[in-house]
């Protein structure tokens, strides 16, 4: 009883006006489309069955971003993303080299690149905001995502990068679909398998960083995996599943940003997260229900 | 009498997974078009016999020539039926966007399958019987009809060698008879099936010729020739020994009272 009456006050607390204010909308409108890009991206990623490399790369984002801190001294968002973008690429590189010269499997290799970029990362935010180096506190929001400090200039730098790799992803929707489904096939037939399948892999960094503002390294994933999960739940068209999923990644984004706007100290990751969960969950009991699949 | 070159050679080709070789020395010209059977036992490499003309494996030795050239030159008139067990069938494509696949080689980079490619990829459906089938997701379909569809788009890259990767495994009787149809059609048309296959039983009806292999090449030619006792033993030398050790365990274990 007192715990309901105490979250009632606590709810009271909560500033609803600050939900439409100017750059609230702003953001999230540039959140938006990197939901939505995410969504897209991240069904090509799925169907590649590359869900844990996308992964390992947001989480080596965080060694980037700290890293682009230290250097620069500069804490402007397309700064620390180009340096979370640097370190995704060698975080990548140091996969593929890993599994071609060591006798590392898929798996570890890509346990070991995660947990050694993140744990990177944490040891150096950790190492300068102890220093008390001005501006190092902000490198937190980069853990869980946290879109309420980003400004009008950021979000279009967001959705600008956003825009552009959904063309790329439509530019190249045949080849990267032939290298997904049948890889031996479209080698034989001559198309270069690793060209595609590395364009792949960077338009997923790509979107793990532009990502990494609302989400953070350690939810991002979330965004590029659940919404194209959550759509093939619904259909067995490949086309139908990216607009699904891009759609299902928007309102996830939107929704995220919406709440942590309202809730004091909440972070934008885990609330997008909880809500593509849901439309996850609930994408999964109403298709089982509409038309249960043979109990095989 | 034609000047034109072997449709298909191999030449010394040796193939290895990382230290252990796979496929040692083999030597095979193919110069007619025909139904040609790929047969030995299990792990004898004949899967990458057809990967090493493909260039889906680096020979360790050898080089492969078809039709006189190097394959990055002929692809075009490449078509492949890989196993079918080497894609994920819950992927989200119909049988009609499976088919497609096999004009992409000549649609090209960036551009979409176009109303003429439409209309080979449906053909090549009829032709194997699927095309009421093509709105359907490649997951509904039975093990044959995958196999099927997996045909059709080799029919619909319009090739002049076709290798097929064991396309008569856990496949219908029905769908078995229709592969069966069209691989002779190709035949007939002037075109090379080359055929992997694990079964020995049909092997005389349905190839012209046939490769004996065993990590090494045992035997090829026409196949009532080719497909002695003599060569069959030689080839299947490690099978037979693990079926004798069975023989000779079974009879060990029914004299114990």
């Amino acid at each position: 009883m007192t715990s309901a009456v105490g979250y009632l006050s606590c709810l009271a607390a909560i500033d609803l006006s600050g939900l439409l204010a100017y750059n609230t909308l702003i953001v999230a409108a540039g959140t938006a489309a990197v939901g939505c890009a995410a969504g897209v991206v991240g069904s090509l990623s799925v169907l590649r069955k590359r869900a844990l490399v996308g992964d390992a790369a947001a989480h080596v984002t965080l060694v980037g971003v700290a890293t682009a801190f230290a250097l620069t001294g500069r804490r402007d968002l397309p700064t620390l993303l180009a340096g979370g973008f640097a370190a995704a690429l060698a975080g990548l590189l140091v996969l593929v080299v890993m599994r071609r010269y060591t006798r590392t499997r898929d798996d570890a290799a890509t346990a070991i690149v995660l947990s050694v970029g993140f744990g990177g990362g944490i040891a150096l935010v950790a190492g300068m905001t102890a220093r008390g180096i001005p501006g190092s506190a902000g490198l937190e929001n980069f853990l869980l995502g946290h879109t309420a400090a980003l400004t009008a200039r950021d979000a279009g730098v967001l959705a600008g990068v956003s825009l552009a790799t959904v063309v790329v992803v439509m530019l190249f929707l045949k080849e990267a679909t032939l290298v997904a489904f049948d890889r031996s096939f479209a080698a034989a037939a001559g198309w270069p398998v690793a060209v595609v399948d590395y364009l792949l892999v960077v338009l997923v960094a790509v979107m793990v960083v532009v990502g990494l503002p609302a989400a953070g390294a350690v939810l991002v994933t979330a965004l590029v995996v659940i919404p194209p999960v959550a759509a093939r739940q619904w259909t067995d068209r490949l086309g139908t599943m990216l607009v699904l999923a891009g759609v299902i990644g928007l309102v996830s984004a939107v929704t995220g940003v919406a709440i942590s706007a309202v809730v004091p100290r909440l972070a934008t990751g885990p609330v997008i997260v909880l809500v593509a969960a849901a439309i996850f969950a609930i994408s999964v009991l109403f298709t089982r229900w509409r038309s249960p699949r043979e109990a095989a | 009498m034609s000047l034109a070159p072997p449709l298909v050679e191999f030449h010394d080709v040796t193939v290895a997974y990382g230290r252990r070789p796979v496929l040692w020395n083999v030597d095979l010209t193919i110069s007619e078009p025909c139904l040609f059977g790929v047969v030995g036992p299990n792990g004898a490499g004949k899967s990458t016999l057809l990967k090493a003309a493909l260039g889906l494996v680096p020979l360790a030795g050898g080089m492969v020539r078809l039709f006189g050239q190097p394959l990055e030159r002929v692809r075009r008139r490449v078509g492949y039926v890989p196993q079918r067990e080497t894609v994920d069938w819950d992927f989200p494509v119909s049988v009609m966007d499976v088919v497609l696949m096999g004009t992409y080689s000549r649609v090209g980079w960036l551009r979409r399958p176009a109303a003429a490619e439409r209309a080979v990829a449906r053909e090549s459906l009829a032709r194997v019987g699927l095309e009421d089938l093509a709105d359907r997701q490649i997951g509904r379909l039975s093990g044959g009809q995958q196999q099927r569809v997996f045909l059709a788009r080799a029919l619909a890259q319009q090739a002049d060698v076709y290798f097929l990767d064991e396309p008569m495994a856990g496949v219908d009787a029905r769908s078995q008879e229709q592969i069966l149809a069209v691989l002779s059609g190709l035949r007939d048309a002037g075109k090379l099936v080359i055929v992997v296959h694990h079964d020995l039983r049909a092997v005389t009806d349905w190839f012209d010729a046939v490769a004996l292999i065993d990590m090494r090449l045992v035997a090829a030619g026409p196949t009532r020739e080719t497909l002695t006792p003599d060569n069959l033993r030689r080839t299947y030398a490690g099978a037979i020994d693990v079926l004798d050790e069975v023989g000779r365990a079974v009879q060990r274990r029914s004299r114990t009272p």
